[in-house]
């Protein structure tokens, strides 16, 4: 595993080109709707840095459109990996790009974009390493702490080309990877209840805040989306989620944290800390306690920025799901 | 056509570094040292979930010979142009049809249903299938006059 990409000198050239692709990509939007609550400068761009907002009660207001981002360490280093486990074969930013590899370890693609693009943040030295959309622990010294059942299954999963992973299947993904996708997610709070609604795949999540307790592990039963309680503790919004299908369900769908399969089972509990420490910033801290996939557990962060004067557009994936229908996949 | 227009290798530099949008497991269905050029005519776009697709008439095809790429950004040794290897079509291989995005994230790049019609020429970068089918994934899509749209491929950012 990896702790920094070897493509530095581009995620730094990338970096400093964000805010043009930003304005370009921006007028293109469809029908952006101006927010008249949203802070502004005399231009009226949105004030990204300004305070983080409140509800009436006095607890940070985490509503709004989310995309995730890339944090951004102080020199340039490191930044959030892309496909784990491999040396990257370099950016391409010419036209056609180039061959990023097929496999674990190419890098991007030139000429291609569709998600929104959205100005880093910047890394704080002493929080979570950084999440990874095709590696959970790319950030991580040595990578997850896999148990030989999960290091089995994620191994069979990436040989595989990941196609049974949930996001190619039209079927829910597991919440780090739906955080980490880049369609964006919706988040509506109210005073009991906060509901995160994800425009990959129809996700849809609810969080109990009436003071709740967790129910007990297997207790209704497992889902998609587990049971989740929320309870604040300052600014901080702590999430707990267990009754997870995991891994050990019978679907080859269940059970996926990242696009490479690193697994959880249903002895998983995962713990999310949400904070917005601005008005255009949402940090969620991600930790897995799941005894059967993990020798021990393990925290890393997604970053989000906020999609101001914009919502969500329908996607409905089993529309024409064409999948191992069109093209022949190998056996 | 309406919509916007991003050109120019600067765009691709902070396209190359970020994820694109995101559905199917791209390295099951295609193989990314397969690189492919086609240029003919529209027949149809197929403006569905999870993924439009563009149908064409192909005149000329393309198939990429070498990986290089000219020098990197920033300097440093350069690598040698990528070579190109084209052709006219066969008649078992005029009809090709590229993968697109999804229509939500087309969308926000600027493209509509209507933004290619059918008679449209056009020439579109992308990668084959691994089955040797002329399914493919589209990388970007030029027009006749020269406008040039990305196609929100599904590579580095799927399954």
């Amino acid at each position: 595993m990896r702790t920094s990409h070897p493509s530095v000198a581009l995620r730094a050239l990338s970096t400093g080109l964000i805010a043009l692709a930003c304005s370009t990509v921006a007028s293109a939007q469809w029908d952006p709707r101006p927010d008249p609550n949203v802070p502004r400068d005399a231009e009226g761009n949105v004030i990204m840095d300004a305070p983080t907002p409140r509800t009436a009660d006095g607890k940070p207001d985490l509503s709004g459109l989310w995309m995730r981002t890339n944090c951004t360490p102080p020199g340039g280093r490191g930044g959030r990996g892309r496909r784990g486990g491999g040396d990257g074969a370099g950016a391409d930013a010419g036209e056609g790009g180039g061959a990023g590899g097929g496999g674990p370890g190419g890098f991007g693609r030139g000429g291609v974009s569709l998600e929104p693009q959205q100005a880093p943040v910047p890394c704080e030295p002493d929080g979570p390493p950084a999440a990874a959309f095709f590696e959970a622990g790319q950030g991580m010294e040595g990578g997850l702490p896999y148990t030989p059942w999960a290091k089995e299954l994620r191994d069979a999963r990436a040989a595989s080309n990941a196609r049974d992973n949930p996001d190619a299947q039209c079927m829910p993904m597991g919440f780090l990877q739906f955080h980490q996708q880049p369609q964006p997610r919706m988040i509506i709070q109210t005073e009991k209840m906060i509901l995160i609604e994800y425009e990959a795949n129809y996700g849809i999540r609810h969080i109990y805040l009436d003071g709740r307790e967790l129910p007990p592990q297997g207790e209704p039963q497992p889902w998609w989306y587990g049971y989740s309680v929320g309870r604040w503790d300052g600014d901080d919004l702590i999430v707990e989620t267990n009754n997870l299908r995991g891994a050990d369900e019978d679907s080859p769908y269940d059970g996926w944290l990242d696009v490479n399969g690193s697994p959880y089972s249903r002895e998983a509990k995962i713990t999310e800390v949400f904070r917005r420490p601005t008005f255009g910033h949402l940090q969620i801290d991600f930790t897995v306690d799941d005894p059967k996939s993990y020798t021990e557990p393990w925290t890393v962060r997604v970053d989000q920025r906020l999609l101001p004067d914009q919502e969500l557009i329908e996607f409905v994936c089993n529309e024409n799901q064409q999948f191992e229908r069109r093209i022949q996949l190998d056996q | 056509m309406k919509g916007h227009i991003i050109a120019g290798t600067a765009i691709a530099a902070i396209a190359a570094s970020l994820p694109l949008a995101a559905h199917h497991s791209f390295s099951a269905e295609f193989d990314g040292t397969k690189e492919v050029r086609a240029t003919g005519a529209v027949t149809e776009l197929d403006w569905q979930n999870p993924h439009a697709w563009i149908h064409l008439t192909v005149t000329e095809i393309c198939e990429r010979t070498s990986r290089g790429r000219g020098g990197p950004p920033g300097g440093g040794p350069a690598e040698p142009e990528a070579e190109w290897a084209c052709r006219t079509p066969g008649a078992d291989e005029g009809e090709w049809a590229f993968e697109l995005g999804s229509p939500n994230g087309l969308m926000r790049q600027g493209w509509t249903r209507n933004s290619l019609k059918a008679g449209d020429v056009v020439t579109i970068n992308g990668t084959r299938a691994r089955d040797g089918s002329t399914n493919s994934n589209a990388r970007n899509v030029t027009t006749a006059d020269g406008r040039r749209m990305f196609a929100g491929s599904s590579e580095d950012a799927t399954p």
